[in-house]
């Protein structure tokens, strides 16, 4: 059974000098599968189908023999809001279609590792597992530290996500009556997902006398640069963009967070190879070395952080980041932290001290030009906002824009050299620092 | 003079996910003489551009919070929301002093065929 990282995987303290495999590590391969809204039923779009694409489309572009990776690392959870409705059959036509393991959902409402190495028999040579759970963020510390530690030399990194018919986040546990703890007052009797990030940014624009209103040029922004990633939700199926006028119209889900600070829930997977530098030299893609990777494990005090808690975690988690990296900000050549909530974005880069910014300054920023043309680009990914709810695409797009294809999306402004990505809550994230060179 | 506010995803043909409605019938509906427009949760611009790229001329494209703008806006004798969400459509629609029809209700209105609108 493949079992969690252990804590002595992440990299959560200050003060421990670089990262002891800093560009020693790197990632090399990209492989995304379609999306969907949600999933129609079908054998070949389950989420464990949509994965096995993704894997194998990571592996392709890597130019690797798959008898050749010997790890795997991943989430086996696939959904943070969509659950298979209790009592509802297992629909045979898909578990048939598939090799199957104990669990009749494996594929469909979850994916275990022992799933993915059952249904692609093409990996011979896989002898380590694990599982960085929660998301992309977290499942790619865990494989640049297995990799760096010599657990694996050719390892895949997988996260996957699935969405069914009905509302995000009002199934499953949330729609009986009572769950254990402080999930109550979240889940049961509780406010809209985005309550917690809506009340730090309303004191956010009282502690600095900004406004919502602020928000909508980061908005458009990431949607332009979501439809110019052709993997992407919006990109494939609705290319819609979001000006500042529909921003401002949209509805509140929980004041002053509308329903574009809000992210889609689809049906997607993404796949990385990483492996050692020296080891990339070799491949179809150019390596991109990763220089650390980070994590906070900072809990709050209460239910929902304070904006003071989160100025704080952030500019904690930014030490800790460019100290094991050996950079500062100003080495940083764009940035792609987490945006699902759009809301909190802004906590990720003041923290980094993005463009010499300090805490209460990022929306005056987004005021400037910060499109994937000029000298600051924020988000070129799009995040969440402009590509759907998966948490990867920043990491995507890290990779990508180092590798020089990121095609329509390429950041033009800056020369693409060392850039960070990572997620998703201000406290709680994992983080990583990507470079086109090892040092 | 009738005011019909149509919802898009699931209720539409080309929402998403598609409803029952064709752009036909809107278009129907329109050259009777009714007041015609959307109220979704897709952004205003790109209603607009739904609209535009089946060559009907709306009267009015909201946010899904908006319709008691739109009642505000119009003179209408009857207001009608058709959509397909309780939470969404129903519930705000008869707050905001609308009549409410599911898409499945709404086909079978006289002024689909429209003598008297």
């Amino acid at each position: 059974m493949t079992e969690n990282a252990p804590a002595t995987m992440y990299r959560t303290d200050e003060g421990t000098g670089p990262w002891e495999h800093r560009g020693k590590v790197a990632a090399v391969g990209v492989g995304h599968s379609p999306t969907a809204r949600r999933w129609d039923g079908r054998a070949e779009t389950c989420v464990g189908a949509i994965s096995l694409i993704a894997l194998r489309r990571a592996i392709e572009d890597a130019g690797v023999d798959p008898a050749e990776i010997d790890g795997l690392v991943m989430d086996p959870v696939t959904t943070t809001g969509a659950y298979w409705p209790k009592g509802k059959p297992v629909p045979e036509e898909v578990t048939s279609a598939f090799n199957s393991t104990d669990n009749p959902l494996d594929g469909i409402a979850g994916l275990s590792a022992e799933w993915i190495l059952k249904n692609m028999p093409e990996l011979t040579g896989i002898d380590f597992t694990m599982y960085g759970p929660g998301c992309m963020s977290n499942a790619i510390c865990v494989a640049a530290q297995a990799v760096g530690d010599g657990l694996a030399n050719t390892c895949l990194v997988l996260k996957s996500w699935h969405n069914y018919e009905g509302r995000y986040y009002q199934g499953g546990a949330n729609a009986g009556s009572d769950l254990p703890g402080t999930a109550a007052l979240h889940a049961l009797w509780g406010t809209p997902a985005c309550y917690g990030t809506a009340l730090q940014f309303a004191e956010y624009c009282r502690k600095y006398g900004k406004n919502h209103d602020m928000m909508a040029p980061f908005i458009e922004n990431s949607r332009q640069n979501g439809l110019k990633f052709p993997e992407g939700y919006w990109a494939s199926h609705r290319p819609e963009e979001i000006t500042p006028e529909d921003y401002k119209a949209a509805r509140w889900i929980a004041k002053p967070a509308n329903l574009f600070d809000n992210d889609l829930p689809i049906m997607v997977s993404a796949a990385y190879l990483y492996t050692t530098a020296e080891r990339a030299r070799d491949m179809r893609q150019k390596p991109v070395y990763i220089l650390n990777h980070a994590a906070s494990n900072t809990r709050p005090r209460s239910l929902t952080p304070t904006l003071d808690e989160v100025e704080a975690d952030t500019a904690r988690t930014a030490r800790k980041i460019y100290e094991g990296a050996g950079i500062t900000a100003a080495d940083l050549s764009f940035e792609n932290m987490y945006d699902g909530f759009a809301q909190f974005h802004q906590f990720h880069i003041e923290g980094l001290g993005y463009r010499g910014m300090k805490f209460g300054e990022a929306l005056d920023f987004y005021q400037t030009d910060i499109s994937i043309h000029g000298p600051n680009p924020i988000l070129p990914s799009g995040g969440n906002i402009g590509c759907g709810r998966s948490r990867f695409w920043m990491h995507t797009d890290c990779i990508q824009q180092i590798q020089q294809r990121a095609g329509e999306r390429q950041v033009t402004g800056v020369k693409p050299e060392v850039a960070v990505s990572g997620g998703p809550m201000p406290l709680g994230g994992r983080f990583t620092v990507w470079s086109a060179t090892p040092d | 003079m009738i005011l019909i506010s149509f919802d898009i995803d699931g209720t539409l043909t080309v929402g998403d996910p598609p409803g029952i409605l064709p752009m036909d019938m809107v278009r129907a509906v329109k050259e009777q003489g009714c007041l015609v427009g959307s109220c979704s949760d897709r952004p205003i611009s790109a209603q607009r551009a739904i609209w535009a790229s089946h060559d009907i001329e709306v009267d009015f494209t909201v946010s899904k919070h908006m319709l008691p703008d739109v009642k505000a806006e119009f003179e209408a004798d009857m207001y009608y929301h058709i959509g397909d969400r309780e939470d969404l459509d129903r519930r705000p629609a008869l707050e905001a002093g609308f009549e409410f029809l599911w898409p499945h209700e709404a086909v079978d209105m006289p002024w689909v065929d429209g003598p008297d609108a």
